[in-house]
């Protein structure tokens, strides 16, 4: 449709800009998917490790494999939300890197880690205690520490409280574990995935069907 | 402020120039990359030389000098509240990009701190510069600072295949590329533009 060109008054001006942006938002709001596999996927996965350590069985994988299998979805479900999404905003891209950063920086971790267990293997401390066990106890609060920033900064990004208090919980869970046994490690590794993404994913989940339901009625 | 009549084109200049406004007022953050970068570049070879040359015990006071960082970046955080007059979404992205490095770093301390200071420091530090200026460098859309971040992440890896004393090169070496390198040429493509 062709607009005829038309003299607009500063508040007129603002007023159109207000209202494309406001149209923007409610084509925005995030699916919470993604946020809901992770959050459940890693509690589950830190559950599985303590009932190995607890009940002295062990299956026949690393339960924490599925987190790469999980990048298959995860991938597909990028598409297909890049494909429904009509609109991109600016904090659309920024959370995008950030979490794209936060995915490098996580197998990075796991390299390094790895690279240290190798070169502790056989070295013992003054008490006779094995290096490796000791560096393992740390592996919690080191992942904790990762898992609290993008989601910390995604919260004030998003305006999101839960996400804010989650990446808080993720951090504060993180220093409490640097003094803990593994077992604890592992059940509050649970709780922060469960408070810090599965519950406000939950919670995005709801907001974006609301909108779409609201953006369908608004259709109509 | 009289009510003045705007055509869509003029509108859309007004948009422009606040952009362009917004853009040089990010060259003035590079000085929070060259003030820390500068100061981890000091205290990461400050370090390397006090315990591989000088044999000093406590090697590690040399880091006090972040001290200055906080102080530096506290004070210009505040200058810069008072006089900034737009809020834009990249200071925003910035702001709480760097908040969230910030408490990653102070807790990382705690956790390296249990486990012991001359052990696996640096790969975990390097790594965690390289998130800061990767995404940073995606924010503002400028390159070096993404090569800047991928190259602190190989670093990393590096680092944690060497011994201690070396680990603090390769966390300078990581500085330099990742912040202050970057931080130059920020500011002068800036300079550049602006003439």
């Amino acid at each position: 449709m062709m607009q005829q060109e038309k003299q607009l008054t500063e508040k007129e001006s603002l007023a159109l800009i207000t209202q494309m942006i406001n149209k923007a938002k409610d084509s925005c709001h995030d699916t919470g998917i993604s946020v809901i596999m992770w959050g459940a996927l890693i509690a589950i996965c830190a559950l599985v490790k303590l009932s190995e350590i607890h009940f002295g069985y062990r299956l026949p994988f690393d339960i924490y494999l599925l987190t790469i299998v999980a990048v298959i979805p995860q991938v597909f479900i990028s598409i297909k939300e890049k494909k429904e999404r009509k609109v991109k905003t600016y904090d659309d891209a920024f959370i995008g890197y950030l979490w794209l950063g936060f995915g490098i920086t996580i197998f990075l971790m796991i390299f390094i880690t790895n690279a240290f267990f190798n070169v502790l293997e056989g070295y013992t401390n003054t008490e006779g205690h094995s290096a490796v066990i000791i560096m393992y106890e740390y592996i919690s609060p080191l992942f904790l520490l990762l898992y609290g920033m993008p989601t910390f900064v995604t919260g004030f990004t998003m305006k999101f409280k839960p996400m804010i208090l989650g990446g808080i919980l993720c951090w504060v869970c993180c220093i409490i574990t640097i003094f803990t046994t593994i077992k604890i490690d592992l059940m509050l590794t649970a709780f922060s995935a469960v408070f810090a993404w599965l519950i406000p994913g939950i919670i995005m989940e709801k907001d974006y069907r609301k909108a779409k339901r609201g953006l369908a009625e608004a259709n109509v | 402020m009289a009510e003045e009549n705007l055509s869509p084109e003029q509108s859309l200049q007004v948009i422009q120039s606040m952009i362009n406004k917004t853009k040089q007022d990010m060259s003035d953050n590079s000085i929070y990359f060259l003030v820390w970068g500068w100061i981890t570049f000091i205290a990461c070879t400050g370090q390397f030389i006090l315990k591989h040359f000088v044999k000093y015990e406590k090697h590690y006071m040399v880091w006090l000098l972040i001290l200055v960082g906080i102080a530096f970046s506290i004070y210009q955080g505040r200058k810069q509240e008072k006089t900034q007059r737009v809020k834009t979404y990249v200071g925003d992205s910035m702001k709480y990009l760097w908040m969230g490095m910030g408490i990653c770093f102070f807790v990382l301390s705690m956790i390296l701190s249990k486990i012991g200071w001359d052990s696996a420091v640096f790969p975990f530090f390097i790594m965690m510069y390289g998130l800061g200026t990767f995404v940073s460098g995606n924010i503002l859309q400028f390159r070096p600072l993404i090569i800047g971040g991928i190259s602190a992440w190989v670093l990393a890896i590096g680092a944690a295949y060497v011994e201690y004393d070396y680990q603090m090169l390769f966390g300078a070496a990581a500085i330099l590329i990742s912040y202050i390198i970057p931080a130059y040429m920020f500011r002068f493509k800036n300079k550049i533009a602006n003439q």
